[in-house]
Order: C-alpha cells, then sequence, then structure tokens
C-alpha cells in the first residue's frame, strides 16, 4: 500500500493542476535548450551547407556573417592558384525588407556561383534549383512564397523557382538564393527611382558649386555618368584538394596583404563567438531563473500538502510508523509531481515547438538534463516538508 | 500478570521557578485482561500520564514498564521507542484519529505494514478485525463516509493489529451516546477477555465507570488509588 498515492487520490484534482502549472514551467526551461540549440543550428546552417573549406574574407574583418567583408569577385581566380585549392566560389549575404503583395518580406540574400554550386541551396522541398544565371531565385517555405511566385527586386523581376525547408541566416530570417551576378545587382543598383533622386541632387550640388569651386563642380559631373562598382562580393568560398591542409593553405592565404582565410570551423567559432554567444548567456540566465522558479513553486506545493496533512503524520508516527516510511510519502509526491510534470513539458514542447516563430530544437541530451534537473528540483524542494513532518511530534495526534 | 507497571513517575515542565509539576509519583498497575480508567478533571495530568505510558514525553523520573520491558526508568529509555510502541501498544482516541485519505481497512492494514506484515497476510488479518468489530461491510469505505460509531469500531481494529499488550485509549467514549459507549466498551471487554490485551482508557465520562476493573483518580498531577472494581454483575460494595 502506497501512502503516496492514497493521499494524492484524494486530492487528485488540485494535485492535477500543479502537475499541469509546473508542466507549463518546465515546457519553458526545455524550450529556452532549445531555442539556444536552434539559434546554433541557424547560426550555423549556411555555413555547414555551403560546403567550403576556406573562407576568404576582407583583410583582418570577420566577414561575411559576423561582420562586413567586401573583397572584388575576381580574387576568386588569384586563390584558386594557390597550391591546394581545388576550386573557388563567390559568396554574397546580406539581408532585405522589401514590401511585396501588402506584406513585408525580410529575408537573408544569399548569391552563389551556380558553376560551382558551393553555398547554393539544398534540402529543396519544391520546385527546382536555379538554373539561369538571371532572374530566378529559390525561398526558404518560411519566406511564404510559392514556385511561380515574381518578386520585384532593385530593377528586376526574379521568379521563384523552387522552395528549401530549414535555410535561414544567423538572425532567423529566411534565406533566398540568387546567382551572385544577381545578388551583386540587387545589392548595388538602384531602381530608377533612386537613380533619378541621386541625379537630382548631384545636379543641385554641381550648380551650387560651379561658380566658386570648379574642381568640385567637375568630380561631381563625372558622377553622373559612374556606374556602380557591381564587382563586389563579400567572401570567396574554397574547395580544397583532396589531402590538403585546410589551415596550411589558410596560413598561405593570410600571407597576402588583403584578405584572411579562416577555416569552416573557424568561421563556426566566429558565429557562436558574436551574436550567439549573447544569444546562449541570455537563454541560459532565463533557464537558471525558470529553474528556480520551479523548484520554489514545487517546493511550495509540497509544503503546502505536508501542512495538510500534519495531523495522519502524527498518527503514524504514534502508531509507531518509522521516518523512513513518512519521507517517503513527501519525497514520493514531491518526485511525482515533478515527473508528472516533466511528462507534460515533453508533450507540450513537442506538440508546439514547430509552431514557434524561431527553430526550437530539443534533443535527448536536453531531455535528459531536464530530467536530472527534474529530480533535483523535487529533492530540494521536498526538504521544507520533510522538515517540517519530521517535527511533528506524534503527541499532537493526542492532543489534536 | 501486570502488563502495565508504573512506578513513582514524575513529570516537571520548565525550570526553575515557571518549572509546573504535571505529574508527582504516579503509581499503577494494570494485569493482563483488565480494563484500567484513568479518571481527573481537565489539567489534572491524565493527558500526561497517558503519554508517558504511551513513551511521547519523557518524563523527569520514575519508571514506566509495559510487559517485562521497561522502556523508561529513571532516566535511560529505550533508543527507539516508536518501535517499542508499534510492537507493543495500541491507541485508541475520542476523535477517532483514522487517517482520512485511507479506507477502512487500509487504517488497519498501515498498521500491519509498518510492522512488517503484508500481502494477503495483512489483507485477511484486517478483515478478520473488521469483520470482528462488525464493520467488514464498511471496509472500503473512507472515514468520511463511515458514523462516529464505525469509525471507533476501525480505530479499535487498527489498534488491535499489532496484537498490543496493552490499549491506550484517550476518552474512546467521549464522543458517542450511550448507548453506543456502553457498546465500545463492552467491546473493550470482550478484546480484553478473549485477545489478554490490557486496556488503559483515560475518560471522565463516569456514565462508563461502571465498566472498568481499576479506576485511577488524578487530581493535581497525583494518582490518588487504583480501587480493584468488583467484579463485573455483583452489587457495589
Amino acid at each position: 500500500m502506497n501512502l503516496a498515492v492514497r493521499d494524492l487520490r484524494q486530492h487528485w484534482g488540485r494535485f492535477g493542476l500543479s502537475c499541469l502549472g509546473v508542466g507549463l514551467l518546465l515546457a519553458l526551461v526545455l524550450s529556452f535548450a532549445g531555442i539556444y540549440n536552434g539559434f546554433v543550428a541557424d547560426a550555423l546552417g549556411l555555413i555547414r551547407s555551403s560546403g567550403a573549406d576556406l573562407w576568404v574574407v576582407q583583410k583582418d574583418t570577420r566577414g561575411p556573417f559576423a561582420e562586413m567583408s567586401r573583397l572584388p569577385d575576381d580574387v576568386r581566380y588569384r586563390i584558386a592558384v594557390v597550391p591546394g585549392v581545388r576550386e573557388t566560389s563567390p559568396y554574397i549575404f546580406y539581408t532585405v525588407q522589401r514590401p511585396w503583395h501588402g506584406r513585408l518580406l525580410r529575408f537573408v540574400v544569399v548569391g552563389y556561383d551556380l558553376g560551382t554550386g558551393m553555398g547554393g541551396p539544398s534540402q529543396l522541398v519544391a520546385g527546382r534549383g536555379i538554373a539561369q544565371a538571371h532572374y530566378e531565385m529559390v525561398a526558404d517555405q518560411k519566406l511564404g512564397l510559392r514556385v511561380g511566385d515574381v518578386v520585384h527586386l532593385g530593377l528586376h523581376d526574379y521568379t521563384v523557382v523552387g522552395l528549401t525547408r530549414g535555410m535561414v541566416g544567423s538572425g532567423g530570417d529566411p534565406v533566398a538564393f540568387f546567382s551572385y551576378q544577381d545578388a551583386e545587382e540587387i545589392q548595388f543598383v538602384k531602381d530608377n527611382w533612386a537613380i533619378r533622386n541621386a541625379r537630382q541632387r548631384a545636379l543641385a550640388a554641381y550648380t551650387h558649386a560651379l561658380p566658386t569651386q570648379p574642381t568640385l563642380a567637375a568630380g561631381l559631373a563625372r558622377s553622373f555618368s559612374d556606374n556602380p562598382e557591381l564587382h563586389n562580393v563579400n567572401a570567396i568560398l574554397v574547395h580544397l584538394a583532396p589531402g590538403a591542409d585546410p589551415a596550411a593553405v589558410a596560413a598561405a592565404i593570410n600571407r597576402w596583404e588583403y584578405f584572411t582565410a579562416y577555416t569552416t570551423a573557424a568561421q563556426s567559432e566566429l558565429m557562436l563567438a558574436g551574436s550567439v554567444a549573447l544569444a546562449r548567456r541570455q537563454t541560459g540566465l532565463f533557464r537558471v531563473l525558470l529553474t528556480i522558479v520551479t523548484t520554489v513553486i514545487v517546493a511550495q506545493i509540497i509544503y503546502t500538502m505536508t501542512l495538510e496533512k500534519l495531523k495522519p503524520i502524527a498518527l503514524l508516527k504514534l502508531i509507531g510508523a518509522p521516518n523512513r516510511l513518512i519521507m517517503g510519502v513527501v519525497l514520493q509526491q514531491s518526485l511525482a509531481l515533478g515527473l508528472i510534470g516533466y511528462v507534460i513539458a515533453l508533450v507540450v514542447g513537442n506538440l508546439t515547438y514547430d509552431k514557434w516563430p524561431r527553430r526550437v530544437l530539443v534533443g535527448l541530451p536536453d531531455q535528459l538534463l531536464l530530467l536530472a534537473i527534474v529530480v533535483v528540483i523535487c529533492l530540494v524542494a521536498s526538504a521544507m516538508g520533510l522538515r517540517r513532518a519530521l517535527r511533528v511530534e506524534a503527541g499532537a495526534a493526542l492532543t489534536g | 500478570m501486570e502488563v502495565v507497571h508504573i512506578e513513582n513517575l514524575t513529570k516537571v515542565y520548565g525550570s526553575g521557578h515557571t518549572a509546573v509539576t504535571a505529574l508527582r509519583d504516579a503509581t499503577i498497575s494494570v494485569n493482563r485482561g483488565e480494563l484500567a480508567a484513568i479518571l481527573g478533571p481537565s489539567g489534572s495530568g491524565k493527558t500526561t500520564l497517558l503519554t508517558a505510558i504511551a513513551g511521547i514525553i519523557e518524563p523527569t523520573s520514575g519508571r514506566v514498564c509495559i510487559g517485562q520491558t521497561c522502556f523508561y526508568d529513571n532516566g535511560w529509555r529505550v533508543r527507539d521507542l516508536r518501535r517499542f510502541r508499534r510492537e507493543h501498544m495500541g491507541f485508541i482516541f475520542q476523535s477517532h484519529n483514522l487517517v482520512p485519505f485511507l479506507t477502512a481497512r487500509e487504517n488497519v492494514l498501515v498498521v500491519l505494514q509498518i510492522s512488517g506484515i503484508t500481502g494477503a497476510k495483512a489483507v485477511d488479518i484486517a478483515q478478520e478485525l473488521l469483520n470482528y468489530l462488525g464493520v467488514g461491510d464498511r471496509q472500503a469505505h473512507l472515514p468520511e463516509k463511515l458514523s462516529g460509531g464505525e469509525q471507533q469500531r476501525v480505530a479499535i481494529a487498527r489498534a488491535l493489529a499489532n496484537s498490543p499488550q496493552v490499549i491506550l485509549a484517550d476518552e474512546p467514549t467521549a464522543a458517542l451516546d450511550t448507548e453506543r459507549g456502553k457498546s465500545v466498551m463492552a467491546l473493550f471487554r470482550q478484546i480484553a477477555r478473549e485477545k489478554g490485551s490490557a486496556v488503559v482508557c483515560v475518560t471522565h465520562d463516569h456514565r462508563m465507570i461502571e465498566g472498568f476493573d481499576r479506576i485511577y483518580q488524578v487530581k493535581d498531577g497525583r494518582v490518588t488509588d487504583g480501587d480493584q472494581q468488583p467484579p463485573k454483575g455483583e452489587p457495589p460494595t
């Protein structure tokens, strides 16, 4: 006969509600672990899917994700001749936010070389990959576009020819893939209204400068006909020849004056040490706070439940029940509360994670860690109730 | 055969000029199969005497023996009093004091479980006791679903579960009407005779006095006498 269960049988409704409350709190604790994992997966997703062995960026920058990096796209040919390099590919990465049919589309533009395919879309779930150098795009399904939709960007219209799943930037924004030439145009070529506006501003400045500053006026006049510098990319992705040592090839490239090369591992470290590190501390702190709150709530519930059975506890002591039996009742109820709450947390989590705005990834290690935390919480939270139960005098059963 | 032997028991609460002597040199003796009453007004020390016999409070001096074992002897006491209680004593209270979340049968089973008797054997014992006390058909009910008399019978069944040498009862008939009170006293008499236990009752229910074999009066902490009552059925002298 289990006294803990017999007692709970009397208050199953209230106990069930308590379990639900604790379960929802634990679901939040678990979610924050999943949110952090999601941050990491999002941050590293593009790096991992690129297939690159090295990332060459502007000298002394930590681009292209953690910091802006700009370098000419023809650098790829210079890097391609470094010993150990098999192929190179330009890579463009930036975020845009554009109106589209009455809503804002916010997404990460990734430009890649169609020839090598490095840094291009993977995990296509609909349509096809980009097959022509211009005016086609592949978007992540999170963007809400369908195959065949047309999006106007800069001077041109781009047709969605394929959809990916789970391709997002480090900020959680969905990715849209373009040829790197289109990505350069979208980034640097102004649309017609912007060009007219710039010309008007330049003409006004020219007219103002001409009487007194002829040199400046001449410079402004030249700017009327200047074409924007299109041929810039954010990084050059490098595929190494079999057997090449990434660190050695990176060192060779770093010796050049204007470039910095990172291995994929170093690029991942840069990401994790940047924005993700802050998120990790933030979510970590929140998890700790939630765990403390859960402990306090469980302690309060267990203490209240113990207070309600002081008379039966005194009676049990009077009829000779050993302390371990009484401690067992309190501990079993505490563990039941925690473990039922834990199961609720798992169920609630599994039913809701795919509906969260950002990716939530909860793995078995997170679940096992939470289980261990729950057991510790229950043991700690029982302490007050146990202390109270053990202090009850057997005589209290007689005196009422 | 003497089952309860209390000798020169003194209990002093507090110390110095705030000291209160609740019990002074109390000496009582109850034999196997006897019913003893401890009578006295409120605050006279009778509950202190009962709790000292039960080993719930530690006397200041004196000696408390149950059967062959003295569990308290002028400052010395057995280490595990709770175990001693569960092996030698049964308890019955005025307010019945059943565990509210256990059914009648479970209230009896819990004593057996604590005593290390489990499984079918425990269930058989519980069932037998409840039948013996006439509440066998109420064994699956929670205390709140039982009448006062039924609760008291379940409490008696529980007190008997560990086959105690002595049953200590605190105002067992105070909450019952005269008829039910007499029925409980008859039950005590039957238990004392058939099971051989000694029954010690703290009571001020004068309606039931004639049912006891011995009566101890407690006044201002002193136990005045332990008159042997005439055998039941004979007129008092």
